[in-house]
């Protein structure tokens, strides 16, 4: 078995001039075992920091790490068991890929036939098999890294540590990568923490996903949750390609319709969404006060095209259309103010005015101040 | 006739060929796209027709006019660098006037025109504030203007949206072209993203292998690419491919995948022998249900993307696939239940197992 | 309880050290406000009743000392010498180095490597191994006396400085600004003038500032190559020790109008070396 529980994590970096650093802020989180745990965030958030200390090779200033129930923190790094990718690749020069791969195996007793096939089937997973014979300095940053990725999948530990492990990986590849690499954890049961800032290769491989920002731990949920049902703008805006609308909206209850003014900070320009009260769940609304000002949001695979009614009340212009084969990326003009849309591939944009669609269950709301999730769906 | 003019060029750096036969014409306004994969020499033939780099081969024309020889300040070509390039030492009016300054134009009318072009690119507030004070957003965008504030004949972009955040990026997506059109200019931009490629070009040119492989319009070359190495390019995620034998003949192709075969319709030229196959995830169907021609399959994993569901399949005679599904199908597939795949045979394509050309 | 033992420990560390440093500073200052009367003393006392004698005799050339006739001071002469030596080699070298420092940064050329290191091969030879067949030949072409000679060859040991220093920032600035500059319409005179040396000012200035130490300190090719009439401070130091006297007070007296020159060019220059080159025009 492989449960590791973080308890209040803390890590803070003295400084002798200026102030302290606090690179991760008060951190829970329980990895169960099989489980692929992503910590996904931008540079300086502390998912690196945090990866290191789970490895042994930074001090906690605070806070428990347990595997199994074990207390782990006084550990050196070759006393706990785990396998590690680093960002840097790590290579070791004289040897070559395969013999590099193959390393850590030879101290697990295991039989040469059974190494060979374990490699070999990682080898294959990661198209690396043309630069087997080949040595480190000679073959590029993304096959590297590949090499690095195999040598720490191919170890029998009770968890698995990557740090940016795809980050240098060619478009082309990552997403049949993405899909293999997953499958080999999941069929070996493999216990993963991950590091990245790339949100599509969290979500793609992720079981749940921590999003951490300067230190603290932002949401922490499953890939459908943090996408469908942010906790934060943040998150929200974080997640998504393209990024989620943010609009700011006036509340307005007015008899048997929900109405939310959108508008323009900087120009009058406004327009609105209508709802009628039997279409959505009054319940998440009761805590707003009427005329409230609101972040709302929106996802651009959300806006629904196919209706033959519209709930805008707006001048509904597209004023640019990307096709890009499998969708179709859409440039709305609502009273001039702009949103983003993404419709199928086959969508046909006949006319300038066409009947857009905003559907309760899709809209987000957040408090404008707080930024904390009002709602996830009327 | 075209504007810009590009012929035969070629560029290398001791062993590394980098352009070994460039070819490209492009239109007075024209908006093209240089696309193709890290290393393939897109930055190096900006350089070249900038005049900052000399080619080994070749010549470029502008405007029926030889600019070989001429030097960069006198090509009336600007350019937008990847990492910005500001002078540190100057504030952010000083970088956009630096243009104007440079064929002499006065206080008065360097004024006014920076401040329209930063009041286009929304950056007016920001044009006291020097380079290091500026976010990356506010930098592409002072570079963006500087390139554009002399009204030059021919822009070069040098993946200007790399750098900068997916927030701002989208939006640049949706206004550069807006922006572009103000100044009436000829662009050359370069992008490793093809969505980034299929948004904005009027026209994309795929470099790969020292030339021009591909010069299409953005559906042409998603639909119609002219090798498998041009296909895989273009679509997340990549085009399935593998290869089998295939028969086509009478208006039906058949497609063998180990000991079963994929039948349908196809109306191509008569066929048979070994090929590559090709068919993107998205033209593939996955279904609990059996019908006529799809076959069993055995799933392995599925991985989210931008709110599509990507399956990883694999047939028996362990060729695997990727088909990428909506969030709302993927609801009514069970993987822990008998899957079946079938695919859009009018979106297949086939390529010669040697050379991998497209066949159709 | 501690960590305030350790503090104050650090404190009084501190003074003792920067008393060791400065002390002798501090003493040779004061002594030139004395004459050896109170310098010679038994027990050296830091009071005393300061007095300008010595200053007014350097400047004016002759000093009357206790006990014997008056003393000509020749120091004068000296410090202009050194003035115009100094001066005059870091011009050269600047003038010469900085578009070389430039062509060996941007331009890569067959032997390019070797003969930077060639150049900078130049300081590791001790100056005595050279100073005979230097004298020789100087001396047949005419050359033995003067400014020109020095400054000729005080560039062994300023221009392979210099060139190596401003290569570096010269390296550092991103070649596509240069680029940028010229794709403006400028052309590449005007893209040296206006962005490579502004942008490598801090290193320019740092190694000016050096070259000018080195030049203003040296003392072996100065002493052979030159006679007192173009003899800087650092040879003409040496007229101080006499047989009748050594004149303790206007020796530190010189010492300190040597030095005053460098730190007042050094606290001129600050201001350019603290710049600093700000890349954050550069995305990385």
């Amino acid at each position: 078995m492989s449960k590791v529980e973080l308890i209040k994590l803390n890590k803070v970096f003295e400084s002798k001039i200026g102030e302290d650093v606090i690179a991760v802020n008060n951190f829970n989180m329980n990895i169960e075992h099989g489980e692929i745990v992503a910590l996904l965030g931008s540079s300086g958030c502390g998912k690196t920091t945090t990866l290191r200390m789970i490895a042994g090779f930074e001090t906690c200033t605070d806070g428990e790490i347990k595997l199994d129930g074990e207390k782990i923190n006084h550990l050196k790094p070759s006393q706990r068991n785990v396998a590690m990718a680093f960002e840097g690749y790590a290579l070791y020069p004289p040897l070559t890929v395969s013999e590099n791969i193959s390393f850590g195996l030879i101290r697990e007793k295991i039989s040469k036939s059974d190494i060979n096939k374990k490699v070999d089937e990682v080898i294959n997973l990661l198209e690396i098999k043309d630069i087997v014979d080949r040595y480190p300095p000679t073959i590029s940053a993304g096959q590297q890294q590949r090499v690095s990725l195999a040598r720490a999948l191919v170890r029998n530990s009770k968890i698995l540590l990557l740090d940016e492990p795809m980050s240098q990986l060619e478009p082309q590849l990552r997403a049949v990568l993405r899909a293999r690499v997953k499958d080999y954890m999941q069929h070996m049961k493999k216990t993963v923490v991950f590091v990245t800032h790339d949100q599509t290769e969290a979500i793609a491989l992720a079981d749940k996903i921590a999003v951490m920002e300067l230190g603290d731990l932002k949401q922490l949920a499953s890939p459908y949750d943090i996408s469908a049902k942010p906790e934060n703008v943040f998150v929200a805006s974080f997640i998504g390609e393209p990024p989620m609308n943010i609009l700011k909206a006036e509340y307005i209850k007015k008899e048997n319709n929900v109405i939310f003014k959108v508008f323009n900070e900087n120009t009058s320009d406004t327009f609105n969404i209508k709802f009628s009260d039997n279409s959505i769940d009054l319940s998440k609304i009761k805590n707003i006060i009427n005329n409230q000002i609101i972040t709302l949001g929106i996802r651009p695979h959300k806006i629904d095209f196919t209706s033959n009614s519209s709930n805008i009340e707006g001048n509904t212009k597209i004023f640019t259309s990307h096709w890009l084969g499998d969708q179709m990326h859409v440039g709305i003009n609502i009273n001039n103010i702009t949103v983003i849309g993404v419709a199928e591939r086959d969508f046909n944009l006949k006319s300038d005015s066409i009947k857009i669609n905003f559907p309760s269950e899709s809209l987000n709301a957040f408090d404008k101040d707080t930024e904390e999730v009002i709602f996830n769906g009327l | 006739m075209s504007y810009l003019q590009i012929n035969n060029l070629k560029k290398s750096f001791k062993d590394d060929h980098v352009l070994k036969d460039v070819n490209i014409s492009i239109e007075k306004g024209e908006f093209f796209v240089v696309f193709g994969p890290s290393g393939s020499g897109k930055t190096v033939l900006l350089r070249l027709i900038s005049g900052i780099m000399f080619q080994d081969n070749g010549n470029i024309q502008m405007d029926g006019k030889n600019i070989n020889q001429l030097n960069p300040e006198e090509r009336d070509i600007s350019m937008a660098f990847q990492n910005f390039a500001l002078y540190p030492h100057m504030d952010a009016f000083e970088n956009i006037a630096s243009p104007l300054r440079a064929n002499k134009s006065d206080d008065e009318t360097i004024d006014k025109k920076v401040k329209e072009v930063s009041s286009l690119l929304k950056i007016e507030h920001v044009l006291t504030h020097m380079p290091k004070e500026l976010s990356n957003g506010q930098k592409q965008r002072t570079s963006l203007a500087r390139s554009l504030i002399s009204k030059p004949s021919v822009v070069l972009l040098d993946d200007p949206l790399r750098n900068v955040d997916a927030k701002i990026r989208f939006e640049m997506r949706l206004e550069l072209p807006k922006i572009l059109k103000e100044f009436n200019t000829t662009v050359i931009y370069i992008t490793q993203d093809y969505r980034e490629a299929m948004a904005l070009g009027d026209r994309i040119g795929v470099l790969y292998d020292g030339k021009f492989n591909d010069i299409e319009k953005p559906r042409q070359v998603y639909n119609n690419p002219k090798s498998l190495t041009s296909a895989k390019l273009f679509g997340d995620p990549t085009i399935n491919n593998f290869t089998t034998n295939v028969q086509i003949n009478n208006g039906s192709i058949n497609i063998n995948i180990g000991d079963e075969k994929f039948i349908g319709k196809n109306s191509n030229q008569n066929i048979n022998g070994k090929y590559i196959v090709g068919i993107r995830p998205e033209d593939v169907q996955l279904s609990n249900k059996k019908s006529d021609n799809s076959i069993k399959v055995e799933f392995r994993t599925k991985t989210p993307l931008n709110l599509k569901i990507v399956y990883l399949i694999k047939f028996l005679n362990g060729v695997e696939m990727l088909c990428s599904v909506s969030e709302n199908e993927s609801l009514s597939i069970d993987e822990n239940k008998e899957l079946f795949l079938n695919i859009d045979y009018s979106k297949i394509h086939l390529f010669d197992s040697n050379n991998e050309e497209t066949i159709f | 309880m501690k960590p305030y033992l350790w503090s104050l420990f650090k404190f009084l560390a501190y003074i003792a050290i920067i008393v060791f440093f400065l002390f002798p500073i501090l003493w040779i200052f004061s002594m030139s406000f004395q004459t050896n009367d109170t310098i010679l003393q038994k027990v050296p006392s830091i009071f005393f009743t300061p007095t300008f004698k010595n200053y007014i005799g350097l400047w004016e050339g002759e000093i009357s000392i206790e006990g014997f006739a008056t003393m000509y001071v020749f120091f004068k002469q000296n410090l202009i010498n050194s003035l115009i030596l100094s001066v005059f080699s870091v011009l050269v070298t600047l003038i010469l180095g900085v578009p070389a420092a430039y062509a060996f940064a941007r331009y890569k050329f067959k032997g390019g490597e070797d003969i930077a290191f060639t150049l900078l091969s130049f300081r590791f030879a001790p100056a005595l191994l050279i100073i005979i067949p230097l004298n020789l030949y100087f001396t047949k072409i005419g050359l033995y006396d003067s400014y020109f000679a020095l400054v000729w060859v005080y560039q062994l040991i300023t221009l392979p400085l210099l060139l190596w220093i401003v290569r570096g920032y010269f390296e550092d600035i991103s070649v596509d600004i240069e680029n940028a500059y010229r794709l403006d319409g400028h052309s590449w005179l005007k893209s040296f003038f206006y962005i490579s040396i502004p942008l490598a000012r801090p290193g320019i200035a740092a190694s000016a500032l050096l070259c000018f130490i080195y030049a203003w300190n040296n003392f072996v090719f100065a002493l052979i190559l030159g006679s007192s009439s173009i003899q800087p401070v650092t040879v003409g130091a040496l007229a101080f020790i006499t047989a009748s006297a050594i004149p303790y007070g206007l020796i530190a007296c010189g010492i300190v109008v040597s030095v005053l020159p460098t730190l007042i060019l050094a606290l001129f220059i600050q201001k350019y070396l603290v710049q600093g080159l700000s890349l954050g025009a550069v995305k990385g």
